[in-house]
This record gives structure tokens, sequence and C-alpha cells, in this order.
């Protein structure tokens, strides 16, 4: 039980990582990116593939996921400048299943729909996996931590609130002088970097990605975790990731009350019922369970 | 493969206008609504879903069953965007968008609940293909074709000729002035809920003639759905009619300079190139 | 639907009765033992969805059948089953769940390549047995120490078993269509490498799965003219194919997978559309007692090869723990050769098996989807081979080789 505990905790913590990286590109740019798993898919080949065929250390894998998503990220968003949110939405949608199209068809590079197994993990083999779990959680814990006070510095620095103003009204800031297009960009290739490092950690944890990972679903997820826990808000972040799994891996426990249901609808229903407690949360609390507060104005203080 | 050339042609059209059906039914939503709604998914599914209990179960034909999708996915459209979206509305597009693919799994799993998984068929007679030349076409999808179109003249004469069609242009255009020349916009609304929903789902069981349905039938065809309405301008009737045959045609010839596997990303590769130079799509956001 | 309705009334009926004889069973026969927790974890929803619930069903009703009928090692067994979502993310936090939660000692029934591979090093670290129907070749490849055991022949042979037939067949040219999936290009080079012994041409095209037509796929697999077409996906992709095919006015011969050419393929489709076309599987075991077993648990004429083989993962989970004496993950990897293959008496179902097995004898295990032998890497050999050809929208045999 415990062991399973931490387990849910890593998955929460990758989760987290996730929600705060679509934080900074969403609820702090504006800017939506429902390609996340893609940027997710090329962080975790990337680290997987400099782990295996690569031969490197983790932690180079780990910067070379964050730097290819990054750099990703930040090509997107030149190619999407002009774009308006519902034609961003869409637009990045299409990125990522088409980084799943070649994940799965440029067998040379990624071993295709096998996927690649084998990925290592820190001390895997001289651990139990008891032991395994619990580092595990401990170093996705760290990134966490890491990330958030980075995330939330950057949010309280004059870069983020300069990024908020843009935000809000790109035409104001963009008359108080801020250089708008390089402020998307850098706060896209960097929520993208953090997206890429937490589909390593994925990889180093579970020791196998492959395609079908990276379906459109978990991009759900980790929006309904941000817009559950409050967009825009840095720990509100990490309590919507913690609130979906625990909505996710809950909803497993609901299975005793339904036993006259053949296997397929209690599945179904387990599903429906995800599907509805998100969307009351989001009718209950619609700004989050912990609503974005303004760090301080920042244009107002400045156009005055 | 040269000579594969005009039956490709052939074949994009005829999906393309096939497409154009749910994609004409998403873009008006977005046009009045204001927001993408991701769960035209489980409503094709619905759709699909409605129109086999009406053909197999009730032994109607293809045409009234096709009726019967477009009222039953219309009743679900405007009940949970009641429900489930409505709601979020005056906290942002995205927001509801959100929501919208929440409401999708939701929905998906209500139908896998009461059908289950399996693989179900219409009970319609299939026919082959009749050779005209070089090209094949198969008569059920010419009266599909005609179908789409017949869909089609019917929707634009509605939006041009009837009270309804103009308040919702109305709205659509500029929902101040709408409001302020007393056109009740919650109506119009719902209304396109209904409608943008049930013509979703007679997407979706057009799709599933003469192949299988199961829960997962809706998301066969999304993304091209998206991808047509970006095209061809989020928000404009006729660019989703125009999106849909570019996205349609450019999917089928694309096996000629692409690896069939790749066949998705034509879409997204249209996208691309018409919104670098036409950040609104082709036709823009409110050409009728 | 009636297939649906006969589906779902023997189950919920076995559910309850199997519920019944537990309530019935002696409390201290209960308290004995250690609890014997078993898992299964198959494709409830999402692409895998068309199988996974009747492989559920197969499975579970050996376990009930185990319970009505006195239980395992002096307890009876208590079985979860959770829903892989045909994601590998998600079926790995599923059988975390199953592992670290349920305690189950064995996992059964994971269908995705990918799933089963995303879950196979949790169970071998945590002493979990793992029993798979998916075809991926790089599976029983794995370091699992012995605790993979794969019922499905692996894609190779199968390929190889196909393209001879097709040549028996007399065909002048072949053709493979079908998506992306682990053993797509294994089984367009096998076929390639056949036709080229033979002389004879091959083309082959791999689609994008999850589409609703494949009219131009379809049109150019046929310029090379094939006159004989094989199909790599599975179901819901080969109903849209074997249209497109007969829709185009093809008039050679047509072979699938038993498992993509399935009984709700042939509901789904008019009859001419699959009349004719061939089929191969490992071969079921018909009229063998556990072969009769699974058609009463899903209510079911033929019984599609995942769920034969999820049946056969229950007993060979039964059986092994019972000739073990221990329902453990790691004795039940140690004991499954014992059961499966050798001299013991030829049994066909769980119960019979534990009969033997209680009176001091050894069995070997032959089940629903054949004899369920394994090499020392856990690949499933002796395999026969069944082709059927589907006449009337239903399959009847055509040759066993």
């Amino acid at each position: 039980m415990l062991s399973w505990l931490f387990s849910v905790a890593t998955f929460a913590g990758i989760y987290a990582l996730l929600a705060l990286g679509i934080n900074v590109i969403w609820g702090m740019g504006g800017m939506i990116n429902l390609g996340m798993a893609g940027f997710f898919a090329l962080g975790a080949y990337a680290s997987a593939l400099a782990t295996t065929s690569g031969g490197l250390p983790i932690p180079i894998g780990l910067a070379l996921a964050a730097g290819l998503a990054a750099l990703a990220g930040g090509l997107l968003c030149r190619l999407t400048l002009r774009l308006r949110g519902d034609y961003l939405a869409i637009v990045t949608l299409g990125f990522s299943e088409l980084v799943r199209l070649v994940a799965a068809n440029e067998i040379w590079l990624t071993n295709g729909s096998d996927g690649i197994s084998g990925v290592p993990g820190p001390w895997r083999s001289e651990l139990t996996p008891f032991r395994f779990n619990v580092l595990s959680f401990a170093l996705v814990a760290a990134a966490v931590v890491v990330i958030w006070a980075l995330t939330e510095r950057l949010r309280r620095a004059p870069w983020g609130r300069a990024l908020r103003a843009i935000r809000d009204d790109d035409t104001a800031a963009a008359v108080a002088g801020k250089p708008i297009r390089r402020f998307k960009i850098q706060a896209f290739a960097l929520g993208a970097a953090i997206l890429g490092l937490a589909g390593a950690f994925y990889g180093h944890y579970t020791s196998y990605i492959a395609p079908d990972i990276f379906r459109p679903l978990i991009t759900i997820y980790i929006f309904l975790a941000l817009t559950a826990g409050g967009t825009g808000n840095t720990t509100g972040a990490i309590v919507g990731a913690v609130a979906v799994v625990l909505v996710l891996e809950g909803s497993r426990f609901l299975e005793g009350w339904t036993s006259v249901l053949g296997g397929v609808q209690k599945a179904a229903l387990r599903e429906v019922f995800i599907g509805v407690a998100l969307i009351a949360i989001m009718q209950l609390r619609p700004l989050g369970l912990l609503p974005e507060k303004s760090p301080g104005p920042f244009l107002k203080r400045k156009s005055r | 493969m040269l000579d594969l050339l005009p039956q490709f042609l052939v074949n994009g059209i005829i999906t393309g206008a096939l497409l154009a059906i749910p994609t004409i039914g998403f873009t008006a939503i977005f046009a009045v609504l204001r927001f993408p709604n991701f769960a035209v998914a489980s409503h094709a599914t619905v759709g699909a879903f409605a129109g086999l209990v009406a053909n197999v179960y009730w032994g109607l034909p293809a045409v009234p069953s096709l009726a019967f999708a477009f009222l039953i996915a219309g009743i679900v459209g405007l009940v949970s965007d009641e429900i489930a979206l409505k709601p979020l509305r005056k906290h942002g597009a995205l927001t509801t968008a959100i929501a919208s693919i929440a409401l999708t799994i939701v929905l998906e799993n209500i139908i896998r609940f009461f059908f289950g998984n399996e693989l179900r068929g219409y009970d319609l007679p299939l026919v082959r293909d009749t050779r005209f030349g070089d090209v094949r076409v198969n008569p059920q999808q010419l009266e599909n074709l005609a179908l789409a179109v017949v869909i089609m003249v019917l929707v634009f004469t509605a939006l041009k000729y009837t009270r309804m069609g103009k308040a919702m242009r109305a709205v659509a255009d500029n929902p101040g002035l709408a409001d302020l020349k007393g056109i009740d916009a919650a109506l119009v609304g719902r209304v396109v809920a209904f409608a943008g929903m049930g013509l979703v789902g007679i997407g979706g069981m057009l799709f599933g003639l003469g192949t299988s349905i199961d829960p997962l039938t809706g998301f066969r065809f999304i993304l091209p759905i998206f991808a047509a309405a970006v095209v061809g301008g989020l928000g404009s009737i006729p660019g989703a009619v125009l999106g849909a045959m570019i996205v349609g045609v450019g999917e089928e010839m694309s096996a000629l300079v692409l690896e069939p596997a790749y066949k998705s990303a034509v879409g997204f590769l249209a996208i691309v190139l018409v919104l670098t130079f036409r950040p609104s799509g082709l036709l823009g956001e409110r050409a009728y | 639907m009636t297939d649906r309705i006969t589906t779902l009334g023997p189950n919920r009926r076995s559910v309850l009765m199997g519920g019944a004889a537990l309530l019935a069973t002696p409390a201290i026969l209960r308290a004995q033992g250690t609890a014997i927790k078993f898992g299964t974890l198959t494709p409830l929803t999402g692409v895998g969805g068309t199988y996974g619930p009747s492989m559920r069903d197969a499975a579970v009703s050996v376990f009930d059948a185990v319970n009505a009928a006195g239980g395992l090692l002096g307890g009876s067994i208590e079985y979860v089953s959770e829903d892989t979502q045909t994601n590998p993310e998600a079926a790995v936090r599923a059988v975390r769940k199953l592992i670290d939660v349920d305690g189950v000692s064995v996992v059964l029934g994971t269908w995705a390549s990918s799933v089963t591979t995303a879950v196979a090093p949790l169970c071998w670290e945590n002493d979990v047995m793992l029993f798979c129907v998916s075809g991926a070749d790089s599976i029983t490849r794995l370091p699992h120490m012995g605790y993979i055991a794969r019922t499905q022949p692996n894609s190779v042979l199968q390929i190889q078993v196909a393209g001879d037939f097709m040549l028996r067949q007399g065909s002048t040219g072949m053709a493979w269509i079908g998506p992306q999936t682990p053993f797509a290009q294994s089984s367009i080079d096998i076929l390639a490498g056949q036709a080229e012994g033979a002389g004879i041409g091959m083309e082959s095209l791999i689609y994008e799965a999850d589409k609703s037509t494949y009219r131009s796929e379809v049109d150019t697999i046929l310029r090379s003219n094939p006159d004989f077409i094989m199909l790599g996906g599975y179901a819901a992709d080969s109903t849209v194919v074997l249209r497109d095919i007969w829709q185009a006015g093809y008039e050679g011969k047509i072979m699938g997978p038993a498992y993509a050419v399935n009984p709700s393929v042939l509901d789904a489709l008019p009859d001419e559309v699959t009349e004719g076309v061939f089929t191969w599987e490992g071969a079921p075991a018909i009229g063998s007692t556990a072969y009769a077993n699974v058609q009463a648990a899903l209510g079911v004429d033929v019984v599609d090869p995942y769920s034969a083989q999820t049946y056969d993962h229950a007993s060979l989970a039964v059986l092994a723990a019972a000739a073990a004496g221990d329902a453990g993950g790691s004795a039940i990897k140690n004991a499954l050769r014992s059961i499966s293959q050798g001299d013991g008496t030829e049994v066909s179902d769980a119960l019979a098996g534990l009969e033997v097995l209680a009176s001091g004898g050894s069995v070997n295990y032959s089940g629903a989807s054949g004899p369920c032998d394994f090499d020392e890497i856990g690949d499933i050999t002796g395999t026969q081979f069944l082709f059927n050809q589907i006449l009337g929208g239903a399959p009847s045999m055509f040759e066993r080789v």
C-alpha cells in the first residue's frame, strides 16, 4: 500500500511538473498549448535515447530533454505568434499528433510503436521496488519544488509581470514598450522545457516509453488539473495536479459499489465519474481551487 | 502513381463533402457561442448510435435514420451544453473548451455503458463501385455527396432567409448590436447548440455507413474537422465547406507524395500553410 | 444487440452464482491460507475495448468456477479487474494499484504490445507473473526472468505460416495492408522474402490507424494487381478496409488474422463483403471442455482467440498455484511449465486439473486456445494453425496445419 502511495505521488509529481509547464505558457503567458503531449513526448524520447543508445548519464538526458523541448516550443511559438487562442489550440493539438506520428513511424530513430524499453532509472537495479519508488518520489518532488520556486520567482519578477500584462492586453503592453514577441517566445520555450523535463522523468521512472503514451488524453488531464487548481497560480497548478491524480486513482476504489455490473460498464462508469468530477470542480470553483492572485500591478504603475 | 490522381481527386471530393457537414456544425457553434467545442467527437458518436438504433432496431431506412441521428445528437448537444458548458462560458472560451473535452469523456462512456465496445454495423446494403473510365465511384458515396449538398443548401437557406438564421448571423457578427436589436441571444445559442451538434451527429452516422461503429467512432475524424474549420476560418460557414474540401482532397491526394501513415499530417500542414498567410483562415471569420 | 444480451445474461448470472457459492463455502475454509489474489488487466476502454471485456469475462469465469467448486489451496480466489484504457501510461498506474494495493500475484490479459511492455518491468520486479496476448516479438526478449508467458504465437511465426498458406493457394502477387504496429514492418519483410523466394510480386502499404476511409490506400495497393491481400490491422480498421476493397471491385483472395476478422466484424459487414475471406489463428481446441466453457461463459458460438487465451491464462495460473502449493508470483512462475507441458495427465480445464493434482498426479494443461506449451523465454510452442474461410457470414474450417 505504501509503495503504491509513493508511486501515485510520483505520478502526481510528474503531473504537477506538466501543470507547472502549462501554467507558464497558458496561465502566465495566455497562450493555449493543447500540444502538451508532444513536448512531453519530445522530452521523454530525447532523454530515453540519450541514456540508452547514447549511453549518456541521466542528468545529461534531462538537460537534453528540456533543451530539445524548449527549442521546439520556441519554434512553434514563433510560427504561431500571430494566431488567436482558439486557432492556437487547434494548431498545437495538431503538432502533438504529428510528434506521435513521427514517433510511431520513424522506426530507425524511435524504435516505432515497439517503443523504447529498459530506459535506465537511477540505481534501479540496486534498489528494491519500494525503495526505488521512494527515491523516484523524492527526486520528482525535488524537481517540483525547484520548478515551483523558479516559476513563482519569475512570476513575481518584472519578466512575469510584463508577461501577465501582455496576456491581459497585448496592445497596451506594446504601447508600454514591451517586446511582446520575445516575451511570448521565451515563455513558451520555458514552459515547453518544463514539459520536456517531465517527459524525461516519466521515462526514467517507468523505464518504458511508446507513442501510445502520448495520446491527447494526458493533455486533457493536465489542462483539467490546471483549471481546477487555478490558472496562473503556481501553487494551484500543483494542487490541481494532485486533485486530478486523486480523482483518477481514487475512482478505482468505487468498484465495490457496482458489483452487479460487467467489466466494461464499471470502466465506463469510472470514466464518467472522472469527467463529471472535473466539470463539477470547474463549475463550483471556476477560478480554480486557488485562484490567481496578482503579485502587484506592473503596467498601471509604470504608465501612471 | 500519377495515373491514380483522378481517382484520388474524386475520393477527396467525396471525403471533403462528408467532412463538411460536421465541420459546419462545429464552426456554427463557434460563430455564435464563441468557443471551440471539442465535444464534437462524442456527439458524432451519439449521432452514429442514434442512427443505429433507428436503422437496426426499428428498421428505418437511411434518410429517416439520419434525421433521427440529427435529432438525438442535437438534443444531447443542447442539454449537455445547458448543464455542463453554459455556466462556464462567462469564464472564457478556453475554459469552456477544456470543459468540453471533459464532456466528451463523459458522453463517450455513457454510450459505452449502454452499448458496450462491440463493433456494430448498419442494416444497409452495400453496393460496389461504378466505373467511369479510370475512375470508380460508389453509388452510396454519390448519395452521401448529394445528401451533403442538400444539407449544405438547407443550412445556407436557413441562415439567409429565416428569421432565426438572420438572428444567428447577427449574434455571430456582433453580440452587443444583436442585443440592442432585441435578439434573444440565449435562444439563438440554444438553437445553434442543437442544430450544430445535430449536424455533427449526421456526420458521425454518414462516416459509419458501410463500416462499423463503436464508442470511439467520433474520434476517428475530429482532427480533420478541426483542421477544416481552421483552414476555412473559424466561425465561417462557407469557410467550413471550403476547408473541408481542402483537407479532404489534401488527405486523399497526399498518398501521391507522402507515406500513407502520415495522412493526418496533411491537415496540420494545411493549417500551418494557410495560417502563415492568413491568420484568420481563408475566409476570415465573418464571411457568410 | 441480441449478441450483447446473450453475453451479459450468463455473465451476470455466473457472477451472482459465484458470489452465492462464496457465501455457501464454510467460513473455516475461507479463513484458511493467505488470500489468493489474481488481477485481470484487459483493455476495457480505448482502441482495444472491442476485445478486452470478453477477455476479462472469460478469465473471470475460470475463477468463479474454481471458487464454486471449493476454491484453491484451501481458500477462494479473489480477483480484481482493472482497465488498461489501451494506454501504457494508464496501464502503469493500474498495474501499480493491482500490485501494491491489491497484492495480486498474477496479472493476466494485457493486449496491446506497448501496454505489456510498459507493465512488464513492474511485474518482474515485484514477483508478479504476467500472462499476455500481445504479438510484438520484442516482448519475450525482455529480461523478464520467466515472469512473462505469452499465449499468442509470436508475429514472425504467424506471418510465415500465413505467407506459406497464401503461396499454397497459388498466389501470383501478394499484398499486405495494415496500420503501423510493432509487427507491421517485420510482417512486410517476411512476406516480401517469401514472395521473392516464390518469384512473385509483393506490394505493401502501412496506413494511419483510426481513419474512417481507406479508399485511396486501397487504390494504391490494387495498382500492383495482387491476387491475395493480407490485412494487418485490428477489427475496427479491418471493417473499413474490407468494405473499401470490396467496393473497389477486387475479386482476388483476402486473408486476415482471426482477431481482426472476428464475429463482430462479420456481424457489422454484409455477408457478400466478407464472403471467401480467409482467417487464421493459433488453432483453438474446438470441442474441448475448455472451449465449451468459454462458449458458455461468453454465450457465443465462435470464441475469439484473445478470450480463449485469457481463459487459459486464468486456468494456467490456478493450476500452477495448485501444483506449487503456493499462490505467490514466483511459485506460479516456477511451476508454470510443470503443468502446461510434459507427461502429466492431459486436462482441458482447471477443475479437472485440480482433481488430478489433488490426487497426487501431474497434469499437462491444454486449453481453449491450444496446447499452451511454453519455451524458455515464454513464447508458445507447438502451435497448430487453423485456417477458416468465411462463408455466408460465418467462419467454416478450411484447413489445419
